[in-house]
């Protein structure tokens, strides 16, 4: 017998909050500049005076980074992101968005383009004079490196790979547009550790999840992406789960696909969708995998993305982590990196988003690892850029310990 | 599905208490919370029983207590019991950063509202406090810094107080969680200690809110300390408590780097009950229901403020088991006259009835589920306001509820 929640669901209601203010103790941004008055004034304090036959007043909601704290910590249940999410929306649709944010939401098409011309592209965006234009087209901050990109892709990769294709059950992989263009071992590595486990690996059609777009409160055009990944991830999986290894697309596409975007067939997707760190630990729990890692005498610590702590999956990829022989890991007691996806890129955010990173940058100080481990392409990022240690996803760590071979 | 020894409901310290008692008895141990659980909204010291007189010796004081209080949760631990969970909490916050008591009773500490208030164990940033005396007391205000008015605190304790402009910060969105943040940084406190040191006119004690840092409270207190040559305490005062934040996080770095797996941020919405046993629970994060198994459950989902407990029109209940509640009378019964009525309202001593082992029992004493045990402020007969027994109730009964659970 299961039994139904008991107390009719309240949510979306502003007056649902208490004003307890514990999503302030969480909240990175209100934390490192009184510009943001934090969670609990913009989320549900301001939303009490919204309404949508006014034009909104809110100047600040842009500084929300998007990283979902508060809603881990509300003890009331309060949707305040998505209170967040839909005043910026609101917001930026009456002001309009910058060629910048039309721009920057679209990686995923200049991305591929960018990574067949890597050679020429790359030492291109290290020149002083290219990266004054640049700054000054996108308004970006120069102190930012852009990240490189990679060819091949990893879609063409896998594509003209040759090699062991599994013949174990399938499993379907959301690589992110990241991982195609500007970090494709990530991608390798988690074909390889799915292929470990005996899995076959199928890569369907897919384009950008959308993320970039609620970043900057287009959902509108978010709906568009997501509309498309739907239909073409619906079709190719039916009946074979699917894993992604950036915590971000997958919040996305986990998350916001049905609650937010309201996308028919989003809950179908839901449900066979999985961080590749919770379905391989799901796979070692049941004990199914012959899989035994080799020792890595090494000093590792791992960090919690904030879309990781959204998903509340727990810390699958510590505990996978752990596995290894001999990798002495622990957890950066930090609370976020602070680059906020295309947040800290963006000129007038620059030093907020260094600021936040501050606090991860001193933990890590007071850890001393050999390497730092995080699931997620924007942390990875962040945290090169500040501490310029070695960064790695967990998946690149998991399969360099298949067999003894040094890190990749 | 993943199955675990213990899965404790609830993040608050109850709920800490029990995960951290079960880990150290070598449980696979799952603690779910809908947030952060209380201790932001508390938590700034541990009171065992206010009310007992500060000349009283504490073990003393319970026992009578206990003896004329049989269905306060304290008679189900027994003073031993208190006692030994409040070694293992203390074990928890070694120097630089311990919690002691300051006699053998209760101590009166400043309070943010200007009041003296007895407790019991402080954090070493606040045992000044009880120490001063207020002739020789200067009470730090900030400018800008609304959660705490040091004008009206110094006022009250007929202290001297100043109100300071701090370095570096605008007058307003001053926030307790930015404060403690810029007083972990050694140079920020070095500058504020030398303000208030040209403040001072002789004073051997100084009062701040409770501010001082997140990281490293103890080095924040050697600095003020050694810049002004005072004794420098903390002051409790409104939501988000910082010294509660730290708990949490002490807590949090334990539990998981024990092994303990964490949920936060969404509602247990189902229980899967058969034969008067609870198999599992269901969590909702929408558009997704995570399922968890476990053999034994402990429910430390608090009163009212955290969700344990729901006022309905005329009835109370506990929307997770639907556990029977025990309610003094009718509606019109639950309230006392006044607001601040020193007797406390009726409503107060509502809760969750057990047995001795704290399993939830009916209003006739039979017990309704044979594997789930309550902790904390859930539990009925106690006025944990009123009584000043907040922390101690959590702690004794978190311990007790673990190892009664994992005995069985």
């Amino acid at each position: 017998m299961t039994k139904e929640e008991k107390p009719a669901p309240l949510a979306k209601l502003p007056d649902v909050c208490v004003r307890c203010a514990t999503c302030m103790a969480a909240c990175p941004v209100s934390r490192v500049t009184p510009r943001f008055p934090g969670p609990k004034q913009a989320g549900p304090g301001a939303q009490r005076f919204r309404s949508a036959a006014e034009a909104s007043v809110d100047d600040w909601i842009e500084l929300c980074t998007g990283c979902r704290l508060c809603d881990t910590v509300c003890p009331a249940g309060v949707p305040i992101s998505e209170m967040n999410m839909m005043a910026k929306a609101k917001y930026l649709d009456e002001r309009g968005r910058t060629f910048r944010d039309w721009l920057l939401v679209r990686s995923d098409l200049f991305g591929e383009m960018a990574a067949r011309y890597s050679k020429i592209v790359n030492p291109l965006m290290k020149k002083k004079a290219v990266r004054w234009l640049l700054a000054a087209l996108l308004r970006s901050d120069r102190r930012r490196a852009l990240p490189a990109y990679e060819y091949p892709t990893f879609r063409r990769w896998f594509r003209t790979r040759q090699g062991p294709k599994g013949r174990g059950p399938e499993v379907a992989y959301f690589y992110g547009c990241f991982t195609n263009t500007n970090e494709t071992d990530v991608g390798k590595a988690a074909v390889e550790l799915l292929e470990a486990h005996g899995l076959t690996v199928v890569v369907p059609p897919q384009r950008c999840c959308g993320i970039p777009r609620l970043g900057v409160g287009d959902l509108r055009g978010a709906r568009e992406m997501g509309r498309r990944n739907v239909d073409s991830l619906l079709r190719t999986v039916r009946g074979v789960d699917i894993v992604f290894s950036s915590t971000s697309c997958g919040l996305m596409l986990r998350h916001e696909y049905g609650p937010l975007l309201h996308l028919p067939g989003a809950e179908e997707l839901a449900r066979r969708l999985f961080d590749i760190c919770e379905y391989l630990l799901c796979l070692h729990e049941e004990g199914k995998p012959a899989v035994t890692f080799q020792p890595i005498p090494m000093k590792a610590a791992y960090f919690a993305p904030c879309h990781l702590r959204a998903l509340d999956i727990g810390l699958p990829a510590l505990e996978l982590l752990r596995l290894v022989p001999g990798l002495d890991v622990s957890l950066i007691e930090a609370e976020c990196c602070g680059l906020g996806g295309l947040y800290g890129f963006k000129k007038e955010k620059f030093a907020i988003a260094e600021e936040i990173g501050k606090d991860l940058t001193e933990a890590i100080a007071r850890m001393k690892p050999d390497i730092i481990l995080t699931d997620c392409e924007g942390c990875r990022m962040q945290i090169r850029h500040l501490t310029g240690l070695k960064v790695l996803h967990p998946v690149q760590l998991l399969r360099d310990a298949l067999e003894r071979r040094g890190i990749a | 599905m993943k199955r675990f020894d213990l899965i404790v409901i609830g993040t608050g310290l109850a709920g800490l208490t029990a995960a951290r008692t079960a880990i150290g008895i070598g449980a696979k141990v799952l603690i779910v919370g809908r947030g952060m659980g209380a201790l932001t909204l508390f938590g700034n010291t541990v009171d065992l029983l206010g009310e007992i007189p500060p000349a009283t010796e504490m073990a003393e004081g319970i026992t009578h207590w206990i003896a004329a209080h049989p269905e306060h949760p304290y008679a189900r631990t027994g003073w031993e019991g208190i006692e030994s969970a409040i070694t293992a909490f203390r074990e928890l916050f070694p120097p630089p950063y311990p919690f002691a008591a300051s006699g053998r009773g209760n101590s009166l500490l400043p309070t943010g509202a200007g009041t003296m208030r007895p407790t019991w164990l402080t954090p070493v940033t606040m045992a000044a406090g009880a120490a001063m005396t207020p002739s020789e007391t200067l009470i730090v205000g900030f400018r800008g810094f609304k959660d705490f008015q040091g004008d009206t605190v110094s006022l009250h304790l007929k202290c001297r107080g100043v109100v300071l402009s701090l370095p570096r910060y605008g007058l307003e969105g001053l926030t307790a969680p930015a404060l403690a943040r810029l007083m972990d940084e050694t140079s920020f406190r070095e500058r504020l200690g030398e303000s208030i040191r040209q403040q001072m006119a002789g004073e051997r004690f100084i009062g701040l809110p409770a501010v001082l840092g997140l990281r490293d409270p103890a080095a924040v207190l050697k600095t003020l300390e050694t810049v002004t040559g005072a004794r420098v305490f903390e002051i409790p005062m409104l939501p988000p408590s910082i010294p509660g934040t730290r708990i949490f996080h002490r807590f949090r770095e334990e539990l998981i780097a024990k092994g303990a797996d964490f949920r936060m941020g969404h509602p247990v919405s189902g229980v899967m009950v058969k034969d008067g046993r609870c198999a599992g629970i269901s969590i909702d994060n929408p558009p997704l229901v995570a399922e968890y198994r476990a053999d034994r459950f402990i429910l430390a989902t608090g009163r009212f403020l955290g969700g344990g407990l729901w006022a309905e029109m005329d009835r109370i209940i506990e929307p997770v088991f639907d556990l029977p509640v025990f309610q003094p009378g009718e509606r019109g019964q639950w309230f006392g006259e006044r607001f601040f009525d020193p007797e406390a309202h009726p409503i107060h001593r509502a809760g969750v009835l057990t047995d001795a082992d704290l399993r939830p029992v009916d209003a006739a004493g039979r017990v309704v589920l044979a594997n789930v045990r309550a902790a904390g402020s859930i539990l009925a007969h106690h006025q944990a306001i009123e009584e000043k027994s907040r922390e101690g109730i959590d702690i004794a009964t978190g311990f007790l509820a673990a190892k009664r659970a994992l005995a069985s």
